[in-house]
């Protein structure tokens, strides 16, 4: 996997973007909150910012403006381009990533807006340099033949990983709901489903 | 999207205050403004985001019957909310879980949901200069294709308004709060839509900085329970083209008390307390059902190729009955 270019962390970026995590995440003490009263807010932007993603279980520091959306981001800043896009506008569901367990369209995301949340992407369901690791949702995607031109199929996986996470043995009217927000031309719909199955019986997969 | 400078507050105070800033929108989630900074629809120098107050904002909490659901609850947690699983809500949980899609519940907040622009596609697209926000001289949707347009309370503009929990909100008898500057308001729902909904008029009534927080929904009475239905192109990320949110109350197989709204025919969500009005001391039947359907849709004033959603609105409203009467 090539890695983004060399972004160079500045303390000041470094520190605004820990700024953020901070809210996000931590929240402030009492004593904390009633000096920011009084305090104007901070601001970010209009201009580049290093933030810190957490994707795949790893921090990854990026530098975004504050008008890239989280698709962006991922694709053109971290070199994680599983995550497609497709409509940019939150219809089709190609770009769909897990937000803290929850299947989102990181079109409709802001970068900046990801700071503190647990990102997953389809690249952290399989490991190019030990095949054996690869998620068994992913190895029965495979042996169903769940995709025919493979675009939405990144997305597709993320929004199945998703609903055998929440659900377990999810029932066929779970599965339809779940998968509604991804579209698929070539109508794979059935395999995909399949797919769920066999993973949450336990089946492994391969060929 | 032009770039913008990003306001992240750490208190509901800072939000309120940074709000009303010259040039400056409120963004919770972003489903909706996202894609309109992206169409350039809107062109701000500051956005306040809300996500930094969202555990203070996406509270939901039961009083004496009330319930009082946070701004910034997403449609997935209004859906789960343990607060909200009785027949009094049925509805306003399938409003939710017919909007967009799962992703898009997963973020989408309440009051996001509320406030969102029109779909209207001439005025959604910066390519048409139309009458709404006194962009053009006519509405363009009047003349042009207007098949997901209104049918009713139309003057100038034949928007439609977008949202699906607002009927079924507003059946229920909700109200929101508000807070600008120091000020902090309630008011019933229906005062958030323009009475007068003129193309000039926004979606919402609020002021310049004022930001939702909440929303209440008053004590149900006992056996009340609240159907919606809607009609719809697409099963998965569309909008309604006609839905009708029906709270009755029952008691002794009659119909005590009842409310009945439309959304997606008007620029604003529809009541029809006269529609409504019918169902009162009656027991249900598929009689009394097609009456009330006939009269929320009488006046009714089509246009050139929407007549469709008078016929298939009326079988929306008599779902919507069957549902909460079963």
């Amino acid at each position: 996997m090539s890695h983004p270019p060399d972004r160079g962390v500045s303390r000041r970026s470094f520190l605004k973007g820990s700024a953020i995590a901070g809210i996000a995440t931590t929240g402030l003490t009492a004593a904390a909150e009633a000096a920011e009263l009084h305090r104007p807010p901070s601001e970010l932007g209009p201009g580049e910012h290093e933030i810190t993603l957490s994707i795949n279980g790893k921090a990854r520091l990026v530098k975004v403006e504050t008008r890239t959306t989280l698709l962006d981001a991922l694709r053109d800043r971290l070199d994680l381009t599983g995550a497609k896009k497709i409509c940019d506008r939150g219809a089709c569901g190609g770009c769909t990533v897990l937000v803290d367990d929850l299947p989102v369209n990181s079109c409709l995301m802001l970068a900046v807006d990801a700071v503190g949340c647990e990102l997953r992407t389809v690249e952290g369901l399989a490991d190019p340099a030990d095949p054996k690791a690869t998620h068994p949702l992913v190895q029965n995607f495979v042996a169903c033949d769940a995709l025919q031109c493979g675009f939405c199929t990144p997305g597709m996986v993320m929004s199945s990983l998703s609903c055998l996470e929440r659900r377990g043995t999810p029932t066929e009217a779970q599965m339809r709901h779940d998968l509604s927000g991804n579209l698929c031309r070539c109508g794979t719909y059935g395999r995909v489903m399949e797919a769920i199955e066999r993973t949450a019986k336990g089946e492994g997969g391969g060929r | 999207m032009r770039p913008f400078t990003y306001v992240l507050p750490t208190s509901l105070e800072q939000a309120a205050e940074a709000a009303t800033q010259p040039d400056t929108i409120v963004k919770a989630a972003g489903i909706d403004i996202v894609d309109r900074m992206k169409e350039r629809l809107v062109t701000p120098q500051k956005v306040v985001n809300l996500l930094p107050l969202k555990r203070e904002l996406s509270q939901i909490a039961e009083q004496n019957g009330e319930v009082t659901i946070g701004a910034m609850v997403t449609l997935t947690q209004l859906q789960e909310a343990k607060q909200l699983q009785g027949r009094a809500y049925d509805g306003l949980r399938r409003a939710a879980s017919t909007t967009g899609t799962p992703q898009v519940q997963n973020r989408a907040t309440v009051a996001g949901n509320l406030l969102q622009f029109t779909r209207c596609w001439y005025v959604r697209s910066e390519a048409f200069r139309c009458l709404h926000g006194g962009r053009g001289p006519t509405c363009l949707a009047m003349t042009g294709d207007n098949r997901y347009h209104a049918v009713m309370g139309w003057s100038d503009c034949v928007r439609v308004h977008p949202s699906n929990l607002a009927p079924a909100l507003l059946a229920l008898g909700a109200e929101y709060t508000t807070r600008a500057g120091e000020a902090v308001r309630r008011r019933k729902l229906a005062d958030l839509f323009p009475a007068d909904p003129r193309a000039q008029n926004p979606e919402h009534t609020l002021e310049d900085g004022e930001i939702v927080t909440a929303l209440h929904l008053p004590a149900q009475p006992a056996d009340t329970r609240l159907g919606y239905a809607e009609s719809r192109e697409k099963q998965s990320f569309d909008w309604a083209t006609t839905a009708c949110a029906v709270r009755v109350v029952m008691a002794g197989g009659k119909i005590t008390a009842a409310d009945l709204v439309l959304g997606a025919v008007g620029p604003v969500p529809m009541a029809k307390p006269q529609a409504a009005q019918l169902l009162v001391g009656k027991e249900p039947s598929e009689k009394l059902f097609l009456r009330v359907a006939e009269a929320a849709f009488a006046g009714a004033t089509p246009l050139a190729f929407n007549a469709y959603k008078l016929p298939i609105g009326k079988a929306v409203v008599r779902a919507a009955l069957e549902e909460a009467t079963r």
